[in-house]
């Protein structure tokens, strides 16, 4: 356990009735912006919600900057801003009232730039939370996280629901709170392309487990698509196949190092680069995958 | 931090506590009935309290409850600001029902009475009861426990008038007698110290229990 990782999860265990997240292990490296991608059902929100304390874990730990999230949550949860999936926040309370209310929790709050967020994200502070769009909503979860000076940012699908230009204005304040200021970030979402945008290191999970935690190069670059008849995949390392799917014509199959199949198939086949967008589709076949 | 928690209770919540207005238009009535003042007082600081327990039950429903998590606040300080607020509640019910008492013109109430040590002991004594029961219930089950334990009542007290009126059992009636003679006796009591001394620390007690009991159950809450 090292201090030098925002996050540091190890052998963590949720089980639900019917779902399980299984020791899942994977750390999050200082100054990196972090994403989880998997299947609807996979674990993701139960992971955040674990490093948040929102639900209690069963076994394993959870390291926050080196400190056990529970242990010393009230220190761990000052350094974070957080942002759920479906914000909850007062219906019958205008934004401006809910900002004097719970920004007083942290040490490190600065009003100047809530309100500089706010007028940027165009959110009326004197309107009640329950008139806003689901939109701005999250405009308004997120300009509460961002207005702590937060060492670690955790969303839970922050781009779902918000428009094209806002999701890019968002990914490219990330990447700036990373780079000017050395921010961590962790975020969950659907939407791959906006992790090729900006994630430093991919975590995938499927069914409760850890597939992998790589960075966005050892995937993208290291692992590819191989495209051919059906005979392709059986003249591969097992070792090296993630995930297969018939296609009109053969066969498609991700492996995780694109130069290895190259030298194995020769003309054979088609290698290519992969995309995340492959990575779910492949890789979330229950039936089909070979990992 | 408990004073941040405490704000935040009253600032976000001031709405839902404003549900005790209705109450007051009873009161501002029953200050019209001879001998009302003591029971419209203690009354209202039950209701009062009670309201106030209801807030984690608001906070299910609007799914803030998660946002308070995230918070860098310990759920323990959370509810403990939680019963502070019960008791801030209740108390300004109590004291709107005094200024009442003394102001409005078709009063016949002494407002005196009501700030005599043994009755705000006796109001003490069962607001603190009220939230001491209330409290872990709310946490534990939302709105659907009060609504159950409230209803429950509702259902005994029918019950028991049904068996009074149309089979004549009076010894349905003997526990709702016997409450009424306690809290009676109670009040006349709390003029000596012993009594006093006793109250309080059965209040104390029960609290100090009840606060456990709702911290143990906040802590276990997946939310």
């Amino acid at each position: 356990m090292t201090p030098d990782h925002a996050l540091d999860l190890r052998g963590v265990r949720k089980s639900y009735k019917g779902f399980t997240l299984k020791d899942v292990s994977f750390t999050l490296p200082r100054g990196v912006i972090g994403g989880l991608i998997g299947p609807n059902g996979s674990g993701k929100t139960t992971i955040i919600k674990l490093i948040m304390n929102l639900i209690r874990r069963e076994a394993g730990e959870i390291r926050v900057f080196g400190l056990d999230n529970r242990s010393a949550e009230v220190e761990v949860k000052s350094r974070i801003g957080f942002v759920y999936d479906v914000p909850g926040f007062w219906d019958d309370q205008t934004l401006d009232s809910q900002r004097r209310a719970l920004g007083a929790f942290y040490r490190t709050w600065s009003d100047d730039t809530f309100h500089r967020l706010a007028a940027e994200f165009g959110l009326p502070l004197d309107r009640k939370y329950k008139a806003l769009s689901h939109g701005a909503r999250t405009k308004f979860a997120l300009a509460m996280a961002l207005s702590h000076d937060a060492d670690l940012l955790i969303m839970d699908e922050p781009t779902a629901g918000l428009d094209p230009i806002f999701r890019r204005d968002l990914l490219r304040r990330l990447s700036a709170l990373l780079q000017e200021e050395g921010k961590s970030i962790l975020f969950s979402t659907h939407i791959t392309t906006d992790l090729e945008r900006v994630a430093d290191v991919i975590t995938f999970i499927r069914g409760g487990e850890l597939v992998f935690s790589l960075t966005r190069d050892e995937l993208l670059d290291g692992w590819a698509i191989v495209r051919g008849d059906d005979g392709v995949v059986g003249e591969l390392d097992p070792g090296l196949v993630k995930g297969v799917k018939p296609r009109a014509f053969g066969v498609e199959a991700l492996v995780s190092d694109g130069g290895a199949a190259r030298r194995a198939l020769g003309s054979r086949a088609v290698v290519d680069k992969v995309t995340l967008d492959d990575v779910m589709v492949l890789m979330s076949g229950e039936a089909l995958h070979a990992a | 931090m408990l004073r941040n928690a405490l704000r935040k209770d009253l600032l976000l919540n001031a709405r839902h506590l404003w549900g005790i207005l209705p109450w007051f238009l009873w009161v501002a009535y029953a200050m019209s009935e001879p001998d009302a003042a003591r029971m419209t007082a203690v009354g209202a600081a039950f209701v009062g309290s009670l309201m106030a327990t209801t807030i984690a039950a608001r906070e299910d429903k609007l799914r803030t409850a998660a946002t308070l998590a995230s918070l860098p606040v310990s759920r323990r300080t959370l509810v403990e600001a939680r019963y502070l607020v019960a008791f801030i509640a209740g108390a300004a019910a109590y004291v709107v029902v005094v200024a009442m008492a003394a102001a409005l013109p078709w009063s016949v109430q002494r407002a005196a009475e009501l700030v005599e040590l043994k009755t705000v002991l006796l109001t003490l004594t069962l607001a603190s009861a009220a939230i001491a029961v209330m409290m872990p219930l709310v946490i534990r089950f939302g709105m659907i426990g009060v609504v159950v334990f409230l209803g429950a009542f509702q259902l005994l007290g029918v019950a028991v008038m049904v068996a009074f009126e149309f089979f004549g059992m009076r010894s349905a009636v003997g526990v709702f007698s016997a409450v009424r003679r306690g809290i009676v006796a109670l009040h006349r009591g709390l003029d000596q110290p012993v009594v006093i001394l006793a109250a309080l620390t059965a209040v104390a007690l029960a609290l100090w229990a009840s606060c456990r009991l709702s911290v143990f159950l906040a802590e276990r809450r997946d939310l």
